[in-house]
């Protein structure tokens, strides 16, 4: 001890409590095992103190602006001390400043609540720097990065060093590389791969892996029987040259990238020609554009010598952000898309996370804060001002191309980008040189002004340049991980967009190097690497291990690849496989994305209602999911519910969820519905083309199991797909006749029924002294329709159409008014018994239109314009041409979630989306555009249902055969393939249970 | 490598729920429990598995946030300024400096539309725009000191649900889903429930669960029939019909199964569609107001109006909390500018129209809380995105402009000080200056109260542990009994 202690009976009273708090640490303790003085040798700072410093204290105090003032990087700042003075006492050494608060546990300060002191042994080591006159090597300058510790890393972490290309350790002949390096990590744990999977498990899965679509049964089978040893490299060179390769793998790089359609935030604007960005990252895919070329092209596609319009298209990467134009403060929401493009650039490219450095240096990885500004810096001339007009970018006279999502420097000469302290603008430190980042030394560049004339500063290509840069180690390493990560489900690196101190290690740092110096030198093909990885029996082995129970034990998450991972489908791969399965799928490449149908409940959410969402015409909804319109604030419901990524940030993996919501969709959404009627359809129409089966049900059964999951199925799986079958039909067939039966209930259950009377029991006439009319509710809840205006009143006419009662419409002012709201959403069915005389113009049948109320474009309304054209809202402006003009008729209207339709005498006229996004709180009129004053119904009007639903066809059908015997108005009798017969549901029931299974969602 | 992380840096609350126990689903955690997944169980974090422990003991089981969307005007409703009427008519004290949102007419300071009287023994000062509410004085906890980060309605209401201005993070009730998971398996912990005028601006953004998984997600709610997608299929399926397509379903999956040993996530999933089946009658149940008694309908406004929507959402709120629903969010105004509490046009007009739609429902929301001994672990919370300015928008212009320097909320139930003022605007109501509130003071304080650590409850994300109030907040101590 007590050498220490000597020192210490010398000191002055006001050192008792120093004295306390070191009994109380256990300081003294400890010193004991103190053998000797520290030597003032160099190796002994380098060994103790340096660590302990940068450790500890060299996080706030260093740089220009250092915590305190004081200086803990060099023995010049050690000397100068801080704000309160000397940090050692060359006096009295024991009495140091420094040493005091740190052992008073005063520093390193407090952090959310918990004590930072340092210690027994860390304060003991200060202590006898401190006693020894705290010697500090000549000219040894602290890095607070130099070295990785158990709290952060340095530059020698492991992700910033070179790629040395490693020999695969295992030399047995024949043996792939791949397997090579990771045989011998299993060897190490004594473990053994899976064997490999069966032909038949191979083949769809790699249909899955390079398309995102399964094969079909004769594909698998053919593969399955040919007998060419090269049989699967053929197969892998074919799907590689398949288009549907880059739809399948430019999706992963769209998330990465964050892609979609709109800006986000209140007006959330579509981002025009989003989708060429999305094109060309399929078309590079396909190509397999060198990797490098395909970062150069998206930074700086407007900047390289061979500058084109797809490389300007390129560059859209840059405008894929989210953008608000209404910011709290405009000046610092320049910042804000600064950290959107350092992030999104540096976590896709370097699998660094430097938006961690903005305020300070960064806390756990060897990047400074003024990399974080020398990164920026590239993006600082850029159009990161708002300009509300060009929605965050430049004109197109500033990108020189029209119709192009793009990105260039708006001046070539920015003003100078400053250093913020923590990050707040009205705090500049100093303007930051333009530079790559500082975490990989030997990297490091400077980057130079613009050649003179030039019309942007150049920055961008310098970095697109030096992430390519062959040395550039993080660039390669985080591009074959991804490749890897999608081809296996997990990555070498498990953290794809992170590699830096808080990423999971890698599982195989060498297999991850050699895979890095094979891509280099195979000039960076992406369809190489494929190759590589797929014919290499680690990518081959089955997903069942027979030691699977023990081996979980060993290696409960597969870290040492002992067998292949099964893979739930992502939400495009499911999607698509249900349309390929029905036989819908529209493999149509490019252009701009279709709007999915989306239920009316999920576009409550819109806050403008403007901005209607009207779903695409059902036949460009079945393209494939890549072709998918995002818009930020609505995403498509089936597609987050099945782990969508949320597109703000960039993301280098997506959930894997099991959660019941995708259970519901999966057994109600409409789209699997439809998909599974289809199937059932497409099956009994090919009767004719497979008769091998005895009976038109084995045929069926055996049908839908090749058409969802590839293969026949077994003779016990036969049995129970007959039986299904069998007891659907029955149950079906029970449904639709308590329907049917059901009809009565139904059909007295409209919420609007109007018949013709006589305007309040025959006392009102109207001017010209013929009888006035109004209508009479007769659903629930009767009421008189009324109209104030004696004028306004049509007249009723009591055997005019059929010989029955209805209201003659004058086409000059008349109409009739209801109160209040009918509908609380845009589903209905209108059914109208009228006769028009008109023939010209605007005219309405019912309408809830009031402009003054907002819902301009957002009515309901059915009626006719021009000689015949009907109009059933401004959603569907042209539903049909009405027939037989001159002849009363029986229009119903339906819309329902998915679609909407007209009929005339139960013949349909028109078919389209769903109308969706109505106001529907206004009040309703009859024979007149809502509250315009015009558009006047001119012929007769004798009856008219609003219900509240989209009718069945049967029960639609059923009421206006009702209405056309009453007014002899000939309907079209029901034709047979109108109504879905029980068998066929059955069928499609059974189709649906199999696009349920595990089999169908998993791919093994 | 710090301690206690799973493989990709998850710590055990977020590896559970990433594999599927967000929204209703416990069915992987329970087989990795029975698997004894998770030896390593660490501080903080239940041992049952099942759901995460709070930090410490909570106050609240769940919380109803009354979201009024467009921001009402704090001096004519919670915040009394009498000085208004001294200085009405002159301009605001050139010295004060604010954004002038919109770039909108700058006009002269006006006291409030309606009179402010006291109630409650407390006395507490609430004008007439919620005579109905102000029976209950003394449960409110009333903030007069908040301020806020944006004067824009978008980025405003995006910050008053997930603490950032921008979007993409998670929300104040997927923070409390994933802090202390849904105690009713067949609900969604985090129900949001819109206006009929439409959502707020932003849209999805404001209840999204931004970097963490869609599981954590706020699901909207219908206020009546299905409250959710997806819980009915066509109509020629019968339930009977799809219990036997899940039958089927059933002997298939088990085959797989059972062909490929271990595979956890295969069984999660067989599980998840009894869960699904289930929820398609408890989803609708939840939200079927027939069972309520008629003197229960007639106490929230069911069925009259203005009062009819916002107490149908009131009452289906007391519904979700006594099944166990952890964070329920209820806006009153959707859309723009009138629909909403964006009184530009005139605060009477304005709040003349919402505050009758609420004030009943809220005052019986409370009465129907305590009634039924839920108001002590339910907490409450009132207000908007922002307030508005004291002054006009302009010569006798009846209408106010956007306020994030000061504004009002309110907070009750869950052992809440009632009856109290916390903080206070300057004499003219224009910014928070004693005791002031930050909106992520705020949000530790509602954590605090619901039993985490706001500084704790963090989730790993690119390189960062996040969190909801990232570098700020503190817990508003004073507000708690």
């Amino acid at each position: 001890m007590f050498g220490v202690s000597n020192q210490m009976m010398h000191l002055p009273a006001n050192a008792t409590i120093y004295l306390s708090a070191l009994l109380l640490t256990g300081v003294l303790a400890c010193a004991t095992a103190a053998q000797s003085q520290p030597s003032d040798d160099d190796a002994y700072f380098d060994e103790h103190i340096a660590p302990l410093l940068i450790r500890r204290c060299v996080e706030c105090h260093q740089g220009t602006d250092p915590a305190g003032g004081l200086d803990l990087t060099s023995q010049a700042g050690l000397a100068q001390g801080g704000d309160l003075g000397e940090a050692i006492d060359s006096i009295k050494l024991i009495e140091s400043h420094l040493l005091e608060r740190v052992v008073s546990g005063e520093m390193p300060p407090e952090q959310q609540g918990k004590s930072q002191a340092l210690p027994a042994a860390e304060q003991t080591e200060l202590r006898r720097w401190i006693l020894a006159g705290a010697p500090w090597p000549e000219n040894r300058t602290l890095d607070y990065f130099e070295k990785t510790n158990e709290v952060r890393a340095g530059r020698d972490w492991w992700s910033l060093q070179p790629i040395d290309r490693p020999d695969p350790p295992l030399k047995a002949e024949s043996i792939h590389p791949i397997d090579s390096f990771v045989q011998n990590r299993l060897d190490q744990h004594n473990l053994e791969p899976a064997p490999k999977a069966d032909r038949r498990t191979l083949v769809r899965r790699l249909y899955y892996d390079l398309l995102g679509i399964p094969p079909s049964y004769e594909q698998v089978e053919s593969f399955a029987a040919d007998k060419d040893p090269r049989a699967w490299e053929k197969l892998i060179d074919n799907l590689l040259a398949s288009p549907q390769y880059g739809q399948r793998w430019a999706r992963y790089w769209l998330d990465v990238a964050r892609y979609a359609d709109t800006s986000g935030y209140e007006r959330d604007q579509e981002k025009p020609f989003a989708w060429k960005y999305r094109d060309w990252v399929v078309d590079a895919l396909n190509n397999d554009m060198p990797y490098d070329q395909f970062i150069v092209q998206q930074l700086a596609g407007d900047e390289i010598e061979d500058a084109d319009l797809s490389s300007v298209i390129a560059t859209g990467f840059l405008r894929l952000g989210t953008w608000n134009d209404e910011p709290n403060d405009p000046q610092d929401y320049q910042y804000d898309r600064l950290e959107d493009l350092v992030h999104t650039t540096s976590s896709a490219f370097l699998g660094l996370t430097i938006k961690c450095a903005r305020c300070h240096d960064h806390k756990f990885d060897a990047i400074t804060q003024e990399d974080y500004y020398r990164f920026a810096s590239a993006f600082w001339s850029g159009p990161i001002q708002s300009v509300r007009k060009n929605l965050g970018g430049p004109s197109e006279e500033q990108l020189g191309y029209k119709e192009v999502l793009g990105w260039t420097d708006i001046v070539a000469k920015p003003k100078a980008l400053f250093l913020l302290k923590n990050g707040e603008r009205k705090q500049p430190m100093f303007a930051v040189q333009p530079a790559s980042i500082s975490s990989i030394p030997d990297l490091e560049a400077k980057f130079a002004s613009p050649p003179s004339g030039s019309k942007t500063t150049s920055l961008r290509l310098q970095l697109a340049n030096w992430l390519t840069h062959r040395d550039n180690p993080l660039t390669t390493r985080v591009i074959v991980n991804r490749v890897w990560q999608h081809h296996f489900g997990k990555g070498i690196v498990r953290t794809p967009n992170n590699f830096g101190f808080m990423a999971d290690p890698p599982t195989h740092p060498l297999l991850l190097d050699w895979l890095a110096s094979e891509f280099l030198s195979s000039g960076q093909s992406l369809k190489s690497l494929h190759r590589l990885i797929l014919t290499s029996d680690t990518w081959q082995q089955s997903s069942l291990h027979p030691e699977q129970a023990s081996y979980e034990q060993i290696d409960a998450g597969n870290r040492y690849w002992w067998r292949f991972e099964r893979q739930r489908l992502d939400a495009e791969a499911l999607r698509d496989s249900m349309l390929q399965a029905s036989g819908e799928l529209s493999l149509e490449p490019n252009g701009p994305g279709f709007k999915a149908s989306i239920p009316a409940a999920a576009l409550e959410g819109l806050s403008r209602k403007a901005s209607v969402w009207q779903a695409s015409p059902e036949n460009e909804q079945l393209r494939r999911s890549i072709y998918m319109y995002l818009k930020r604030g609505l995403l498509p419901p089936m597609m987050t519910t099945f782990d969508l990524c949320d597109p703000t940030l960039s993301c280098g993996k997506r959930d894997d969820t099991v959660v019941p919501t995708q259970a519901l969709a999966l057994l109600n959404n409409s789209f699997v519905h439809r998909r599974s009627r289809r199937l059932a359809i497409k099956i009994q129409d090919s009767k004719q083309a497979d008769s091998s089966d005895s009976t038109d049900s084995y045929r069926e059964v055996r049908q839908a199991w090749k058409l969802v999951l590839s293969r026949p199925p077994t003779e016990h799986e036969k049995e129970l797909g007959l039986q299904h079958l069998q007891m659907q039909q029955e149950l079906i067939q029970k449904q639709q006749h308590a329907e049917a039966t059901g009809q009565e209930t139904i059909k007295s259950n409209p919420i609007l029924h109007l018949v013709p009377n006589r305007y309040k029991g025959r006392e009102q006439t109207s001017l010209d002294g013929s009888a006035a009319g109004t209508f009479e509710n007769v659903a629930k809840d009767p009421f008189w329709v009324f109209q104030d205006d004696a004028t306004a009143r049509p007249t009723f006419s009591s055997a005019s159409i059929g010989g029955q009662p209805a209201l003659r419409f004058s086409g000059n002012g008349q109409y009739l008014k209801i109160q209040g709201k009918l509908l609380d959403s845009p589903e209905c069915t209108i059914i109208c018994v009228a006769k028009d005389e008109s023939g010209n113009g605007n005219r309405e049948l019912i309408s809830n239109w009031n402009g003054a109320a907002g819902n301009s474009t957002q009515s309901l309304f059915l009626g006719l314009t021009g000689e015949n054209t009907i109009r059933f809202s401004d959603a569907a402006p042209q539903a049909g041409l009405l027939r037989k003009r001159d002849q009363a008729f029986i229009l119903s209207a339906t819309n329902g979630t998915e679609k909407s339709q007209v009929h005339q005498n139960s013949q349909l006229l028109y078919s389209g989306s769903a109308i969706q996004n109505r106001r529907l709180d206004t009040d309703w009129v009859i024979g007149t555009q809502g509250n315009i004053g015009g558009e006047y119904w001119k012929g007769l009007i004798a009856e008219i249902l609003v219900f509240d639903r989209a009718l069945p066809s049967e029960q639609r059908r059923a009421i206006e055969q009702e209405l056309g015997e009453r007014y002899r108005i000939e309907t079209q009798a029901a034709t047979a393939e109108q109504v879905d017969s029980p068998e066929l549901l059955a069928l499609a029931s059974l189709c649906q249970v199999l696009m349920n299974s595990n089999e169908f969602l998993y791919v093994d | 490598m710090p301690p206690n992380l799973f493989p990709c840096r998850q710590n055990r609350r977020e590896f559970v729920w990433q594999m599927g126990c967000g929204f209703a689903g416990l069915a992987l955690t329970d087989l990795l429990c029975q698997d004894q997944f998770f030896s390593d169980i660490q501080a903080g974090e239940s041992s049952a598995g099942l759901l995460p422990a709070p930090h410490f003991a909570p106050r609240a089981k769940s919380c109803i946030f009354l979201t009024m969307n467009g921001a009402p005007s704090q001096v004519d409703t919670f915040d009394y300024k009498p000085e208004l009427e001294k200085y009405a008519g002159k301009q605001l004290p050139g010295d004060k400096e604010y954004i002038n949102s919109g770039g909108r007419k700058i006009g002269y300071l006006t006291p409030a539309f309606r009179k402010f009287r006291s109630g409650g023994e407390s006395g507490l000062l609430v004008s007439d725009y919620f005579p109905k509410l102000r029976q209950h004085a003394d449960k409110l906890c009333v903030i007069n000191s908040c301020h806020t980060d944006s004067h824009a309605h978008g980025s405003a209401l995006v910050a008053m649900n997930t603490g950032k201005t921008l979007i993409g993070r998670p929300s104040l009730g997927s923070w409390s889903v994933y802090g202390l998971g849904s105690e009713n398996e067949d609900l969604p912990g985090y129900v949001v429930m819109l206006d009929k005028r439409g959502g707020p601006i932003s849209g999805q953004p404001n209840w999204s669960s931004g970097f963490m998984p869609g599981t954590y997600s706020g699901t909207l709610f219908r206020p009546s029939g299905d409250p959710i997608l997806d819980l009915r299929g066509p109509e020629y399926i019968s339930r009977d019909a799809q219990r036997e397509q899940l039958n089927l379903l059933d002997q298939l999956n088990a085959k797989h199964f059972a062909e490929r040993p271990g595979g956890q996530e295969l069984a999660a999933r067989i599980k998840s569609y009894e869960l699904a089946f289930r929820m398609q009658s408890s989803t609708p149940e939840a939200v079927d107001l027939e069972q309520e008694s008629q003197s229960t309908l007639d106490m929230y406004g069911v069925g009259k109006r203005p009062t009819n929507e916002y107490g149908r959402n009131c009452l289906i709120a007391r519904r979700l909390v006594e099944r166990g629903v952890r964070f329920i969010q209820l806006y009153s105004g959707g859309g723009h500018l009138e629909e909403t509490w964006d009184a530009h046009a005139g605060i009477e007009s304005n709040h003349g129209t919402h505050a009758p739609e609420v004030d009943q429902p809220i005052a019986a929301l409370l009465t129907d809380l305590q009634q039924r001994g839920l108001l002590d672990e339910t907490l409450v919370v009132w207000g908007g995105e922002f307030g508005r300015m004291p002054f006009s928008e302009g010569k006798n212009a009846p209408g106010r402009n956007h306020n994030p320097y000061g504004y009002s909320m309110w907070l009750a139930g869950a052992g809440v000080r009632g009856g109290i003022n916390y903080g206070s605007t300057d004499e003219l109501g224009f910014e928070a200056v004693e005791n002031k509130v930050h909106l992520s003071d705020l949000h530790a304080t509602i954590l605090y109260i619901m039993g985490l650590d706001h500084e704790h409850l963090t989730y790993f994300h690119q390189g960062r542990k996040e969190s909801l109030t990232d570098v700020r907040g503190r817990v508003v101590k004073s507000l708690l009994g």
